[in-house]
C-alpha cells in the first residue's frame, strides 16, 4: 500500500491548486471590460441605471472585498447567485453537471470501443490493409473539425435515416444513451484517433520484446499471451495517455454541446464568460478544476496498479 | 522466427477481429434499439402542437428581470398586461383594462379590468395589478425610470386600478403595456419570490407545463384564460444555439419554425421544398455613433462628408444579402409618429468630399471603428465603411472586440466611432428619443455627447403633450433636427429573422419581437 501514499500526499495538494484557480479565474474575469449590467441592459443602458444593477449585485465593491466575499460563501458551500439565471449559481451548475458528465463518460467507452480493437489490429496486422485503412482514418479524423462531423452525422443519422434525435439530453438513462449518442461518437472518433496510433505503437513495442517468444516457447496459450502479456503492457502507456485527453475533454466539449444543443457545463460557461455571469464562471471554473485533478490522480492510480514498476512520489 | 511471430499475430489478429466485431454490433444495438425505443416519444405530426426552435437559452420567466429577448417574447404568451401593442407595433390594444378613463387634467388614469383568471383558477384582481406594476417599477436597475411620473397605484376594487402622475405622461399607456408590467399573482409570488417563477402561473392564452432554462419550454393552453380558445393546444420551445442545427431541425420537420437562421442561409431555406423565411419589419435600427469627444467627429461638416461618403445600399446589399432597408430617422422603422419624409442620405462621393473640404481636416484624419466580433453582418458593414471613407482619406482602423468589452468601450466617452444598434421595448417613441436625443436622458445621445437645445425642449414637450397631432409635429421636427446634424450614422433597418414550413399559417412577429398575437389564430397542418 506503500505505492499508493502518493494518493494522500495528492489530495493535499489539490487545496493550494483550487485556491491559486479561483485567485487567478477571479482577477483575470474582472479584469475584463464590460459588466453584467451592460448584458442586462442591452441599448437601453445608461450610466445611472448601471450603477444601480451594479449596486444591487454588489459589484461596487472593491475587488478584495467581493473576492472575500466569495471565498466566506465558498467555505459555506456556496458560489453566489447567478446574475443570467437569478438563481443559486450553484444549482445552475449542479443542474448542468449530469449531462457533461454522461457525455464524457459515454465518450470514453465508445473511444475505447474502437480504438482497443482498432488499435490491436493495426499493430498485429502492421502495414495490411486495415492498418493503412486505420492510419488514413485516424488522420482524417484528427483533422475533421468536430461542429463539421457532428453537422454530417446530424444530416446523415438523424435527418436522412431518422435514427437519433439531433439535439438535446433526453430523459432517463435510455434517453441519454439515445441522445447522447451521436455527440458521444463524434467526440470519440477524434478520441479514438490518439488511443489507436497509442495502442499500435505500443503493441508493436511489446510484440517484438524477447518475453513474448519466450512465452510462446514455454507453450502458453495464444489468448494468455494476448491478455496477460501483449495487452496488459501494451495498455499502460495508453492508460496515460487517456487520462490527459480526458482532462482535456471536460472542459472541450463545449462545440459539441453547442452543435447537439445539450445542456452542459462547457457551453454553460463560455456563455457565462460573455454575460460576465462571475459566480457561474468561478463554480464552473471550480467543478473542472476538481475534475481534472481527479481524472489526473485516478490516472497515476490505475498507472501504478498496472505497471507495478511505477512508483510515484 | 519471423513466421512464426507472424503466425501468432495472425491468430491474435483474428481474436482482435471478434472484439473489433463485439464492440461495433453491441454499438450499434445499444444505440438503434434505444433510439427505436424512443423514437415514439419524438414529435410527430400533429396539428395542436407548434414546435419553435430559439437560438438563445431563457434567462428567467421573471418579466421585471428579463434581459434575453427571446425570454421576453415568451413570457408574453404566459402573462397578461392592462394594454398591450397590436400586431404590427403601432398602436395599443386592451389586454386585461377593457377601459380606462383619463381624468384631472391628464394626470389621473382609472382602468376597469375584466374578470380575469390564472391559470391556476384563482381570479386576477386589480391589487394584483397594482402589486405586480409596483414590484417592477421598484427594481433597481430595472423599468421603473419609464414610471417616474407616478405618484400612486392604488386598487379601488376588485377590478377598478387608478393610477396618479405628478405631471402629464403621454407614454403612460405604451409603457403600462410593456413585457415588465405583467401581472402576477401577488400571494403565489410572494409565497415563493424565486421558486415561483421556475414554474410561474399567468393569466395569459398559454400556461408553462415544463420549464428546462437549457433546452425546453412546453406550453398549454391556458383553461382560464378571458379570450377565445387558440387552435394550437400546445407550444414547445426547443433551445437550439446552433444556426445549422437549427436549420436541420426545420428541414427534418421536427420543428416548425426556426428563429433568427442565418443570413447566407435565407435563399437556400426559400429554395427548399416546403420551407420558407419570414423577415419582419423589426423596431431595429443599426447606427455608427461619434464621439464628440474625439475633435474631427464633433465637426459638423465632417459628419455630414460621412454620412454622404457611406454607401447605405452597398451596406444593406453586403452585410444583410439585401433584406434590410437604409436607415434615415434614429426612430425605428415606421414606428409611431415615424418621420417619413426623411430619406436615406444617397451615397455622393463629390457632396462627401466638398463637406470635408469645409471641414478642419480637408485630407481626412485617422479614426477606429469598434465592431463586435462574430456579428457576421456587422463585420461586413465594417469592411465597406473602411474601404469608402478611404476614398476621403479618412483612414478607419477598424478594432474588434467581444460585444460587452466593445460596448464598454464606446460607453465610456474615450471612445471615437463605433458599432451599436437599437430596439425599441414600448411603441412610444419617448424611450428612443430620451436615449438618442436628450442629454439628461443617461446615454448621452447615444454615447455621442451631442446635444442640441431646441431637440432637448421638444422631447420634453412631446412626453407631456397629450395631443396626438401636436406630438406627431414635435416628433417629426425632433428627427429633422437629428438627421441634419447626425451625431451618430443612422445606417439601416433589420428585420427580425425567422424560417418556417409552409405547413404552419399565420405565424407572425410584430416589429417589438412580439408573437403572441399571431399564436392565438395560427394553424398547423398535418406534415
Amino acid at each position: 500500500m506503500a505505492r499508493y501514499s502518493f494518493v494522500l500526499r495528492r489530495l493535499l495538494q489539490v487545496i493550494p491548486v483550487l485556491f491559486g484557480i479561483t485567485l487567478i479565474t477571479f482577477f483575470l474575469l474582472h479584469l475584463i471590460p464590460g459588466d453584467p449590467a451592460l448584458q442586462i441592459l442591452g441599448s437601453s443602458y445608461t450610466k445611472a441605471r448601471g450603477d444601480a444593477i451594479r449596486h444591487a449585485l454588489g459589484l461596487d465593491r472593491p475587488l478584495v472585498r467581493q473576492y472575500l466575499l466569495f471565498m466566506q460563501h465558498l467555505f459555506h458551500g456556496s458560489v453566489g447567485e447567478s446574475i443570467f439565471f437569478h438563481e443559486p449559481a450553484r444549482t445552475v451548475i449542479e443542474e448542468r453537471l449530469p449531462a457533461t458528465m454522461f457525455l464524457i463518460g459515454y465518450s470514453a467507452v465508445v473511444a475505447t470501443l474502437i480504438s482497443v480493437p482498432a488499435g490491436i489490429i493495426s499493430a498485429l496486422r502492421q502495414g495490411g490493409i486495415f492498418d493503412q485503412a486505420a492510419r488514413i482514418t485516424t488522420l482524417v479524423g484528427f483533422a475533421m473539425p468536430g461542429f463539421w462531423l457532428g453537422i454530417i452525422f446530424i444530416l446523415i443519422f438523424s435527418i436522412h435515416l431518422n435514427l437519433f434525435p439531433v439535439n438535446g439530453y433526453g430523459s432517463g438513462f435510455v434517453g441519454h444513451i439515445d441522445h447522447l449518442f451521436l455527440p458521444a461518437l463524434t467526440i470519440a472518433l477524434a478520441f479514438s484517433t490518439i488511443l489507436i496510433r497509442t495502442l499500435r505503437s505500443s503493441t508493436l513495442a511489446v510484440l517484438a520484446a524477447d518475453y513474448i517468444d519466450t512465452a510462446k516457447i514455454k507453450g502458453i496459450s495464444r489468448f494468455r499471451i494476448l491478455s496477460r502479456h501483449v495487452f496488459r503492457n501494451a495498455v499502460v502507456s495508453v492508460v496515460v495517455v487517456f487520462g490527459i485527453n480526458l482532462a482535456f475533454l471536460i472542459s472541450g466539449t463545449v462545440i459539441i454541446e453547442n452543435v447537439f444543443s445539450i445542456p452542459g457545463l462547457g457551453s454553460l460557461l463560455v456563455d457565462s464568460v460573455s454575460t460576465r455571469d462571475y459566480p457561474v464562471v468561478q463554480g464552473v471554473t471550480l467543478v473542472f478544476a476538481v475534475m481534472v485533478v481527479g481524472i489526473n490522480l485516478l490516472t497515476d492510480v490505475v498507472h501504478a496498479a498496472l505497471d507495478p514498476r511505477v512508483v510515484l512520489e | 522466427m519471423s513466421n512464426r511471430r507472424s503466425s501468432l499475430r495472425s491468430r491474435l489478429g483474428g481474436m482482435a477481429r471478434g472484439a473489433t466485431a463485439f464492440g461495433v454490433v453491441a454499438l450499434v444495438v445499444a444505440g438503434v434499439a434505444a433510439a427505436a425505443t424512443l423514437r415514439t416519444t419524438h414529435r410527430t405530426a400533429s396539428t395542436d402542437t407548434f414546435v419553435l426552435a430559439n437560438a438563445v437559452k431563457i434567462d428567467t420567466l421573471d418579466p421585471e428581470q428579463n434581459s434575453v429577448n427571446e425570454s421576453i417574447w415568451l413570457d408574453q404568451n404566459i402573462y397578461s398586461r392592462l394594454l398591450q401593442p397590436n400586431a404590427t407595433g403601432t398602436k395599443l390594444l386592451p389586454d386585461l383594462a377593457t377601459s380606462w378613463k383619463v381624468s384631472n387634467g391628464g394626470k389621473t388614469y382609472t382602468f376597469h379590468l375584466r374578470s380575469a383568471k390564472f391559470s391556476d383558477g384563482t381570479p386576477l384582481t386589480a391589487q394584483d395589478a397594482a402589486y405586480s406594476i409596483l414590484r417592477a417599477k421598484a427594481l433597481k436597475g430595472g423599468w421603473g425610470f419609464l414610471l417616474d411620473a407616478v405618484k400612486s397605484i392604488t386598487a379601488t376594487n376588485a377590478h377598478t386600478l387608478v393610477i396618479k402622475l405628478k405631471e402629464q405622461h403621454a407614454p403612460l399607456l405604451a409603457d403600462l403595456a410593456m413585457y415588465a408590467y405583467s401581472v402576477l399573482p401577488q400571494k403565489e409570488v410572494q409565497a415563493s419570490p424565486t421558486g415561483f417563477f421556475n414554474k410561474p402561473v399567468g393569466s395569459g392564452p398559454f400556461m408553462v407545463t415544463s420549464l428546462n432554462k437549457d433546452t425546453e419550454l412546453d406550453l398549454a393552453a391556458n383553461p382560464y384564460w378571458y379570450g377565445k380558445k387558440p387552435s394550437v393546444k400546445n407550444i414547445k420551445v426547443e433551445i437550439v444555439p446552433n444556426d445549422n442545427t437549427r436549420v436541420l431541425l426545420l428541414q427534418s420537420k421536427k420543428v416548425d419554425a426556426i428563429e433568427n437562421p442565418p443570413g447566407n442561409l435565407i435563399n437556400q431555406i426559400d429554395k427548399y421544398p416546403g420551407l420558407q423565411s419570414d423577415l419582419f419589419p423589426s423596431t431595429r435600427v443599426d447606427f455608427i455613433q461619434l464621439d464628440e469627444h474625439f475633435a474631427p467627429l464633433k465637426d459638423p461638416n465632417v459628419r455630414a462628408a460621412l454620412n454622404y461618403g457611406i454607401d447605405r445600399n452597398a451596406i444593406v446589399k453586403l452585410a444583410y444579402s439585401g433584406h434590410a432597408t437604409p436607415g434615415s430617422s434614429y426612430m425605428p422603422y415606421k414606428m409611431l409618429y415615424w418621420n417619413a419624409s426623411l430619406k436615406p442620405y444617397p451615397y455622393d462621393l463629390a457632396k462627401a468630399k466638398a463637406a470635408l473640404a469645409k471641414s478642419k481636416y480637408p485630407h481626412g484624419f485617422n479614426t477606429y471603428l469598434i465592431e463586435v466580433s462574430n456579428d457576421v453582418a456587422g463585420n461586413a458593414t465594417a469592411v465597406v465603411i473602411k474601404s469608402e471613407l478611404a476614398k476621403l482619406g479618412i483612414n478607419v482602423d477598424i478594432r474588434t472586440y467581444e460585444l460587452l468589452t466593445a460596448y464598454s468601450k464606446e460607453d465610456g466617452g474615450h471612445s471615437e466611432m463605433g458599432q451599436r444598434y437599437w430596439t425599441n421595448d414600448i411603441i412610444d417613441p419617448d424611450e428612443v428619443t430620451t436615449f438618442a436625443v436628450d442629454p439628461q436622458g443617461g446615454a448621452n445621445a447615444f454615447s455621442s455627447y451631442w446635444s442640441d437645445p431646441t431637440a432637448t425642449k421638444l422631447v420634453h414637450a412631446a412626453r407631456s403633450e397629450l395631443n396626438p397631432v401636436k406630438r406627431a409635429a414635435m416628433y417629426a421636427q425632433i428627427q429633422k433636427i437629428v438627421y441634419q446634424q447626425s451625431p451618430f450614422l443612422v445606417l439601416d433597418y433589420s428585420p427580425y429573422r425567422y424560417a418556417q414550413g409552409k405547413w404552419v399559417h399565420g405565424f407572425h412577429v410584430n416589429p417589438l419581437g412580439a408573437y403572441n398575437l399571431s399564436l392565438l389564430d395560427m394553424t398547423v397542418d398535418s406534415h
